[in-house]
């Protein structure tokens, strides 16, 4: 009798199977932003939508080793991949090679739909119409100073580069460690580069790029690289620039080798952990401006896209609406200080209690400059971080270099 | 001198006569029991079976031969030729992923434009130039390391595991280690040179400097496998012929040059072209060292064609710079190779 039912059970849990079936969708994401955070948003879809499973494939560190990894995977029009997080420069050769699904039909209209998040994401997840991806979390470079020193000193916070290369003079010769840097920025040929040559180039009011033809302004460049050759060349910035790659800087400064650090937001909750040398020792401001410019931060930020190749494009969609909803976006920034793409939630007073300097950082992404549209993008990063590393090196000078810069822009942009 | 030589010139003929001379030089070693080998084999089993039966089963040989071969000859076609082919035709292309537009043909213009890009010659130059020093430098430091090796030590397994530790790491964790040995603040370069001198070298802000900075860590790398090579070539080297050597009074040098030397050719020839190609094809230490930089001063051939095809999506200008690189690599094996063997 007993057996009967066990048997009858387990034939109904066999019919019940098909009705039931798994979709499994891959999520590429870098191993570096924060999964395990991540994993939590997905435990939750998981749990309102039954029969769907989301599994998350971890890509390479850096935003350029996750580019060559997709590149080479999209190209093949591989169907593993299901949900992709893109970087903000990307969208646009997603939307000329045709790797992601538009989403412009779920939305209804997109123009209108982007409204409610930052204006950065707007304009770049939007390409010739198509909704090519939709913004996962925002970043921008900041300037991270030693509190504890500049109170030291009682210098205030730099509102311009020269300010910054004075005070961190001044603190060098006070401090006499050998080993204490005044400010650390990216020089090596990485994407990061391409932010340390546009901010200056950027705060004189200059851009690279207006209304699709390049505006390159060779004399802007050219200072925007004395102001950093002149801060090797005074000792405030370390002469091996040139090797310098994004997490360095955060290494650095979190080991408390350097006053100043131009960095993204993701440093804020390392230098807060129990390992950092600089716990409670930090702030975070605007990053400064030229002597008489405006003060402008590089935009970063994250996107979700539907990969064109899915088999569960229907499925894959549901999850990405769900990813970009303030739901998750409250989420991220609770948890992994990760900034909200929706300007509302950085005054919201749960994300505030969670990470205070939140309320500060509005201002800075909504000024924020995006770098070039366009879906030759890799051309141009490409061009302006060697050349720019090759100057910071000194192995060229910055005359040759721009020469070679705007020779080399042209055959990308017109 | 010239008298000793002849002397053991001499000697090699008269050995010869006894049948000793096939395996002590090397030329005539390597056609002299193949040619003569053969020859035997043939005749005195050939009356034995019925002539008919013979004859089908050759005819079934040459089918069974064909059948046996034509997966491997199917394997090729689809892994090599096809690919090959594919390649040159793409080289004719405008195909550009990021484009939007279908691929279409274009002649030549993919080489023209190749041969106007200032960095396409930068990284043709560097390749060369990596070949021309890692080369050599690799191939008399594996000697050496061979030669030390192919002492008479007591337990051979310490030297022989430390040639072999080298070979066998991957090239991109090599490239990683000789980017922190030569790293201005940390790297071991740096801090054994801090007894010598006071400033320390930044090595990656110079172009020349990380050139061979890079040179280095390639020889590094490779002479290993050389020194593998040529190692199981010094064994092969028969000890009567040192005796001998030793004999006719010749010293520690005349017989490294008369005996070892002449003996190893071929193992040298085989280490040789391994690492000329290989050299051509220089990517992963480069990539994980300086990535290129400063600027574009250590980009090679195959890095530049991996960012034009991997990062620019330009598959056609990238397949031109491909076949570029297949017939410099074909070109620089087909003249060695006629070198080598144009020697007696």
């Amino acid at each position: 009798m007993i057996r009967s039912a066990r048997t009858l059970f387990v034939l109904a849990m066999l019919a019940a199977l098909p009705a039931q079936a798994q979709t499994t969708l891959n999520v590429f994401m870098s191993s570096a932003l924060r999964p395990e955070v991540m994993q939590q948003a997905f435990d939750k879809f998981e749990a309102a939508n039954p029969g769907i499973k989301v599994t998350p494939q971890l890509g390479g560190a850096t935003s350029d080793l996750q580019a060559q990894y997709l590149n080479t995977v999209m190209s093949a029009k591989d169907s593993t991949l299901d949900v992709l997080l893109l970087d903000i420069i990307r969208p646009a050769q997603y939307a000329a090679t045709g790797w992601t699904l538009p989403l412009n039909q779920s939305v209804g209209d997109p123009a209108k739909f982007l409204k409610q998040y930052l204006p950065a994401y707007a304009e770049a997840d939007l390409v010739d119409g198509k909704l090519v991806a939709l913004p996962a979390f925002a970043d921008a470079m900041f300037l991270y100073y030693r509190k504890d020193l500049l109170d030291k000193y009682h210098l205030p916070v730099p509102k311009t580069w020269s300010e910054l290369a004075k005070e961190a003079k001044t603190i060098q010769a006070g401090e006499k460690n050998p080993e204490l840097q005044g400010v650390s920025f990216q020089g090596a040929p990485i994407e990061g580069t391409v932010c340390t040559f546009l901010l200056p180039y950027w705060s004189m009011g200059k851009t690279l790029v207006h209304d699709g033809h390049l505006t390159f302004d060779k004399d802007a460049a050219l200072k925007s690289f004395a102001l950093w050759t002149g801060m090797v060349k005074d000792g405030v910035a370390p002469r091996n620039v040139a090797e310098i790659v994004t997490d360095q800087t955060r290494k650095d400064f979190e080991s408390g080798k350097a006053v100043f650090a131009v960095l993204w937001s993701y440093g804020w909750n390392l230098f807060q952990s129990n390992d950092s040398a600089v716990k409670a020792k930090v702030g975070v401001a605007d990053l400064p401006a030229v002597d008489g410019g405006k003060p402008v931060s590089c935009i970063g930020g994250w996107q979700w896209g539907v990969s064109a190749y899915s088999k569960h494009q229907e499925e894959a969609t549901k999850l990405v609406r769900y990813l970009s909803s303030p739901e998750v976006s409250t989420l991220l920034a609770e948890k992994a200080s990760l900034l909200p793409v929706f300007p509302d939630l950085y005054k919201d007073p749960a994300v505030l209690q969670a990470v205070p300097w939140m309320a500060a950082a509005l201002p800075v992404v909504e000024t924020a400059k995006a770098r070039p549209v366009t879906p030759r993008y890799d051309e141009v990063s490409n061009t302006i971080r060697t050349q720019t590393n090759a100057v910071l090196a000194g192995s060229e000078t910055p005359e040759e270099a721009v020469n070679q810069m705007e020779a080399r822009l042209r055959r990308v942009l017109h | 001198m010239p008298e000793n030589l002849s002397r053991l010139a001499g000697e090699d003929d008269a050995r010869s006569a006894s049948g000793e001379g096939a395996a002590r030089s090397t030329l005539p070693a390597s056609t002299g029991p193949a040619a003569t080998g053969h020859r035997p084999a043939d005749p005195p089993r050939a009356p034995s079976p019925p002539r008919r039966r013979r004859r089908l089963l050759d005819a079934n040989d040459a089918v069974l031969a064909r059948i046996l071969l034509a997966p491997t000859f199917l394997l090729l076609l689809v892994i090599v030729v096809y690919p090959v082919c594919r390649l040159i035709w793409t080289s004719f292309l405008e195909d550009s992923l990021t484009s939007g537009l279908p691929p279409h043909f274009v002649g030549v213009e993919n080489y023209v434009s190749l041969a106007t890009d200032p960095e396409f010659w930068t990284a043709l130059t560097n390749t060369l130039l990596i070949t021309l020093i890692t080369v050599p430098a690799a191939l008399l430091a594996g000697l050496a390391l061979a030669l030390v090796a192919n002492l008479p030590f007591q337990v051979r397994w310490p030297v022989r595991l430390s040639l072999l530790i080298p070979w066998a790491i991957p090239l991109a964790f090599v490239g990683l280690i000789g980017g922190w040995f030569f790293q201005s603040d940390y790297g071991v370069v740096n801090d054994l040179l801090r007894h010598v001198r006071s400033t320390r070298i930044i090595w990656f802000n110079s172009g020349w400097l990380s050139f061979m900075a890079i040179c280095l860590t390639i020889t590094w790398k490779t002479s290993s496998f050389v020194a593998l090579v040529l190692l199981a070539g010094l064994q092969t080297i028969p000890d009567e012929l040192y005796e001998a050597a030793s004999v006719d009074g010749a010293g520690v040098f005349r017989r490294f040059f008369s005996v070892t030397l002449p003996m190893l050719k071929p193992s040298i020839a085989v280490a040789v072209i391994f690492r000329m190609i290989t050299s051509l094809q220089t990517f992963d230490i480069p990539v994980t060292m300086t990535r290129g930089g400063p600027g574009t001063s250590t980009v090679t051939l195959a890095m530049y064609i991996h960012q034009n095809t991997i990062d620019f999506l330009d598959l056609g200008y990238g397949s031109a710079l491909a076949v570029v690189l297949f017939l410099v690599s074909m070109g620089v094996t087909a003249f060695y190779l006629r070198q080598v063997s144009a020697q007696p």
